[in-house]
This record gives structure tokens, sequence and C-alpha cells, in this order.
């Protein structure tokens, strides 16, 4: 019996040691030409890693539907705390659901004549719109199924180069290095969304792809300060990760600010590196924006009385929520917006190296 | 010594595995029957797993624009020691595929899969009925380090390895009858416990949802050509937990799977075997948007080894 056991062990280790186990593997036709697709990246490989859907395994919307705000089915699918991205580029205003974006994560628009790109990333809950353009010419975004990180990497249609979201840069491809024209966005909630903007259009839930809107597709993610699917390369407790906080960016530098010191609405004067910044904010939408020459002497008042009128000064003008002044002596003069977004905290340290928390 | 010799060398190699639908079939394919005392069996088997169908909760969804395959080559090994004792192992060579049908993007892993070492034990053989127990690891001897293309490595469902031992078990259990000593009922009940890869993305810590799978069968023979074909329907549920990294649920993992499975098999000579089966799916309710098996085929041969005179000779008559 003992040639047998021994015949029958020998059998699994010729089994073993005949099977190959090459660490590097053969990677298909990925629809790209891979003459494009370099080795070099300006983030560490190493830290960036693959979500399991795979490039388009998460669909993003090239020809989307939108319904006016009030449409009746508008009311099936959204709420009024629901969130939104908004954008506002001539007549146009749009709204683009976070609950359609979990899902999709990018859309591919034409606002106004402009081909943009709105991106939002579930895992960090930062979203982004900017032009669709690489070089000279037009293209498409899609959800590339990498992650740095944990925030999304699109990859543009023309060349394949990949860029990454939150660092606002192409991380690799033919045009690493270059920087996304960001366009203006506003995150707040539908509800306040269409109060200030009734001629509003909404991104509708018939998208041809039979997702149900209605569920969050990451479980209790959103809640669960101590989950991150995939890992960070700086954590910094000082604000609970999932906390969804404004961060006024330059290069490497942000200032965070939380929505609890804004109460029931709040306009805070503050620095940020060279700049004098003003900051509006209630329980549901912050938006900050740079006060130059002039606009720097005035003193700033919320003032959400009418969905037109979202802060006043102190010269008896009234700005809108794009900063723009529609009533008073300085009428037609606008604000220009900061580069900032939205975000749970946690993604703020993985990403920029200098940041202030503003404290009351 | 066996164990020592493949704890040993199963050093060399360290990790393996895949996640819940698509990963490899290593529980669908344990629990060779126990012969008599010295037989060895050798099976080698193709298995394709086609995943098209992507599903949220019961509902199919109108988008076929995933696609992943597993193709693996499994080696089953058993050595009856005496006539109630066995021992087997499964051994598993896996190409792991993912593609995205608009864009042709692939990403794909080879390599050896995990492989489970078993042993089992008859506890009863009267009156037509046979009822068995057995357990057994499952030994992480493929790689969890897998690169694309792009030198980034794959999650862990496209991995051939899953770098965490596990514990499994299974029951079975089977009734002939003496008006037709060929129609054979069987259940089978396998459990696997999963392990815990703790080297998941250098810092995370993943572990694989336990899986369960029951299967009730019913197998018959007939004579075609004067040969003789044996012909089997199974019935399998399979319920797998979701999985974890760092204790946390990952949302889309997980689920309860119900399958049917014709296979025949066709005798060449009293001591080799071919075989093919087709697995179809009946129904499914996974946890959130999961891709879940559209069908899958298995083809392979076996033989048995070591057969004495005197049990070919009894086995002849």
């Amino acid at each position: 019996m003992k040639a047998k056991i021994l015949f029958f062990t020998s059998l699994v280790l010729v089994f073993l040691s005949c099977s190959s186990d090459n660490n590097l593997i053969t990677d298909g036709d990925d629809g790209i030409d891979s003459s494009q697709v370099t080795n070099k990246w300006t983030i560490p490989i190493d830290e960036v890693f693959d979500g399991g859907p795979g490039k388009d395994g998460i669909p993003s919307i090239d020809s989307p539907v939108f319904l006016d705000a009030d449409n009746v089915m508008v009311e099936t699918y959204m709420s009024d705390d629901d969130l939104v991205i908004g954008i506002v580029k001539g007549d146009v205003v749009k709204a683009y659901p976070i609950r359609v974006l979990d899902w999709h994560e990018v859309v591919n628009d034409d606002v106004f004549g402009d081909k943009i790109t709105i991106s939002y990333c579930p895992l960090t809950g930062t979203a982004f719109g900017w032009e669709s353009v690489v070089g000279d010419e037009f293209t498409e975004f899609g959800v590339s199924g990498l992650l740095y990180n944990t925030n999304l990497i699109l990859y543009d249609r023309e060349s394949g180069s990949y860029w990454s979201q939150l660092k606002l840069e192409c991380v690799n491809g033919e045009f690493i290095g270059s920087i996304p024209k960001v366009v203006n966005i506003i995150e707040t909630t539908w509800g306040l969304w269409k109060e200030m903007f009734p001629k509003t259009k909404i991104l509708s839930d018939e998208q041809g792809f039979g997702r149900n809107y209605a569920e969050y597709p990451y479980g209790g993610y959103r809640e669960d300060n101590s989950f991150l699917f995939f890992p960070v390369s700086k954590t910094d407790n000082a604000i609970p990760k999932k906390n969804r906080v404004h961060a006024i960016i330059q290069g490497r530098s942000a200032k965070v600010f939380e929505f609890r010191s804004f109460g029931e609405g709040k306009a805070i004067k503050s620095k940020f590196l060279s700049d004098t910044i003003l900051i509006i904010g209630n329980q549901k939408m912050i938006n900050s924006y740079v006060l130059e020459g002039q606009h720097s002497n005035l003193i700033f008042e919320y003032d959400f009385s009418t969905p037109e009128h979202y802060f006043k000064d102190n010269e008896g003008n009234k700005w809108n929520v794009l900063g723009v002044a529609v009533e008073g002596p300085r009428e037609g003069e606008e604000l220009k917006p900061t580069n900032s977004l939205m975000s749970y905290w946690f993604a703020i340290p993985a990403f920029f190296s200098n940041i202030q928390i503003f404290q009351n | 010594m066996l164990l020592l010799l493949v704890v040993f060398f199963s050093s060399e190699h360290v990790y393996s595995q895949t996640c819940c639908s698509g990963g490899v079939p290593l529980s669908n394919n344990i629990g060779l029957p126990i012969l008599e005392k010295g037989i060895m069996q050798v099976g080698v088997s193709y298995d394709y797993n086609n995943l098209n169908t992507l599903k949220e909760r019961g509902d199919k969804l109108n988008d076929r624009n995933r696609l992943r395959i597993t193709h693996a080559v499994l080696v089953n090994l058993g050595y009856s020691i005496t006539n109630n004792l066995s021992i087997e192992a499964l051994l598993t060579w896996v190409n792991q595929q993912r593609r995205i049908l608009t864009n042709n993007a692939l990403s794909q892993s080879s390599g050896i899969g995990d492989a489970i070492f078993l042993a089992r034990y008859k506890l009863l053989d009267k009156n037509n009925w046979n009822f068995s127990v057995g357990g057994g690891l499952k030994l992480p001897m493929g790689a969890t380090d897998k690169k694309n293309d792009l030198g980034i490595v794959l999650n862990a469902d496209l991995q051939p390895g899953s770098n965490a031992l596990d514990v499994v078990f299974l029951t079975s259990v089977s009734k002939q009858f003496n008006f037709r000593k060929s129609l054979t009922f069987s259940s089978r009940l396998t459990y696997r416990e999963t392990g815990v890869n703790n080297e998941y993305q250098k810092i995370n810590k993943y572990k694989f949802g336990n899986e369960t799978q029951f299967f009730v069968s019913v197998a018959d023979q007939f004579l075609v050509f004067n040969q003789i074909f044996n012909s089997s329907l199974t019935f399998k549920y399979r319920h797998v937990l979701h999985d974890e990294i760092n204790k946390g649920k990952i949302s889309n993992t997980g689920g309860q799977w119900f399958f049917l499975r014709p296979s025949l098999s066709l005798e060449i000579t009293e001591n080799v075997r071919f075989s093919a089966s087709l697995e179809l799916p009946l129904y499914s309710k996974i946890e959130g948007v999961q891709l879940t098996p559209t069908y899958r085929f298995n083809v392979g041969a076996s033989v048995q080894l070591f057969k004495s005179n005197r049990i070919q000779t009894l086995l002849s008559k």
C-alpha cells in the first residue's frame, strides 16, 4: 500500500510542478491602441487598484435623457433631500442626481453647445465637471475600472489615457500630465436646486440600463466610517471619514469647511493661501468664491430670502448662488468661484498634504 | 506523510482562488466514490463557466456588456486506503477572463488554482444505503498577485488563488434499489468555511463568503449499441455569504443560486469512463447587482487503477 500512496503523492506533485505559475499575465486587446499606453504614471502604480467591473464595466451615460423639473415622473425617483450635481451655462440649467451617478459615475453631455463630462466617484463622494476635450479633440470619457486612493480614474476614448478625478490630472497615456479644464458645478439637494432653478432639467431615471436607482449600490458604505474598499495613502482622523466637507483646493493645498460651521446659514470670510475667500453655506449646500479687488472689502451676510437671493452685502447688493449680484449697486458683477469640491473627508488627506480645517 | 509532503510542497507556491460565481469550481468537483481497498481513481476534466447575465437580486438587467469566463482544468485523485476510508485531492489550473464587450477590453490571469485535500469515511454501506462523511482543507496554492497589462494587480475575483486556508466538510448519502440496481438516488452536502487573506492589497484582510452546496441526483444506466451509458440529473442549490474586507461587508457579493445539471458518461472499458455535464441556472437571488452564471459545461475522463483481479472478476459477473 505504501507504494500506491507514493504513486498517489507523485501524481499530485507532478501536476503541481508541471503547471506554469508565471506572475506576468497576458492581457489582450483592451480596445485602444496599445502604443499610446505607456508604463509611465504620475502616481505610484502600486497604489492603483483594479475595482472589479473592468473598463466600462460601469457604463457611462453617453446619450443622457433629461426631464423637466415639473414632470410628474421626477417625483417617482427623486425626493427633495436627494443630492444633485447642478450646472448652469447660458440658459441651460441641469441637475444630475447622485443616485443615478452612483451607478454610472460619468455622464458625457452637451450643455449649451459645450461638451461637458460630469464625473462622480461614489467611493470618495466627489464630483467634477470638465470639458470633454483631450488635446484639440473632443472626446468622451469612460469609467476605467481603476481606482487611485479609492477614487475614480477615468479614461478618455480618444487616446485611452487615464485621468485621476481628484488629482485632476492625466496620470498615464498620451496626455500624461495634462490638466482637464474644470467647469463650475454646484452640489446641493434636489429640493433646494429646483427652488433656485425651477426651469432646471434633471437627468431621467430611464437611461436604458435597467438599473434600479432607488437602490444605493454600495450597501452601508456611506455610513460606516471604518470601512473603505481600497487602501488610501494617508489618513487623518480629525474628522469622521465619511463626513461630507467642502474643500477649496490649489495644488497640494486644501482648506476644509464642515457643514456644522454654517448652522442654518452663514457667510464666512477667510484666507486661503494668498486669496481672500467667501464661503456661504447652510445645512444643505456650501459654496465658495474668491474675493478680488473691491469685493474683498465688502461685508457679506447669508440671506437666502428668495430663490434668487443667496447672500447680501453691506452695500445692499443681493447675490445669487452663482455669485452674481442680481440686485443693488453692483448688479451684474460676478464673484469668481473657487476651485473647490464636496468630498468625504478621508479623501482630502489622501490627495492633499497642506490641509487647513476651518475652525469656528 | 502525504499531508506533510503536500504542506511542504505548497509552501513554494503560496496563495490562490476566486470569488462567488466566477471562480474555480472546487466544491462542485469533490466527492469521488469510496471504492474497494487499494483502488486509485484519476480524473481529468475541463470546466467552462460562462457568466454573462447581470442581475439585481432576482431580476435580470438589460445589460450583457460584461462577460466573465473561467476555464479550469481539474485533476481529481482518489485512493481507497480501506474499503471504508479514502483520501482525495482536487488540483486545479485556471484561466480567468473578464471581457467588456462594447470595447473588447480583456483582463485575464492564468495559473494554478487552489487545491482541496480530503479524507472520507464510509459510515454505512448496508441494504443499498450508503452514507459517508468527509473533511479536509483547501490549500492556497494559486497566485493572488496577477497583474494586467498596465502592471496593476487584478482584483481578488480574477486571481487564481485566495491566499486563504479553507476548511471543507462533505457528507453524502445514496440509495440503490433491488428492483433496478443501476438506479441510484443520491444527495451531497458540502460546506466551505473560508479563511482570510491577510495580505490583500498588502494591508487589507479579504475573506470570500462561506459556501454551502447541496446536490440531489437521480442516476441510471442504459445500454446503447452495446455501450453502457450512465445518465444523471442533478438539482444543485448554492448559497454563498457576502465577501468581507476587514470584516466589512462587501456589497454585490453573495446570494443563492439554483441549478439543473444533466450529465452523461460512457464506460469505454470497465476502468475508463468519459463524462460530460451541462449546468444551467434555474433561479437566483443574489445580493445587489452581480454577474451570474449563464451556463457551464464540464467534460472529462476518469480511470480506476490497481483494481485487483478479484474485484474485476466480481464486477464482470
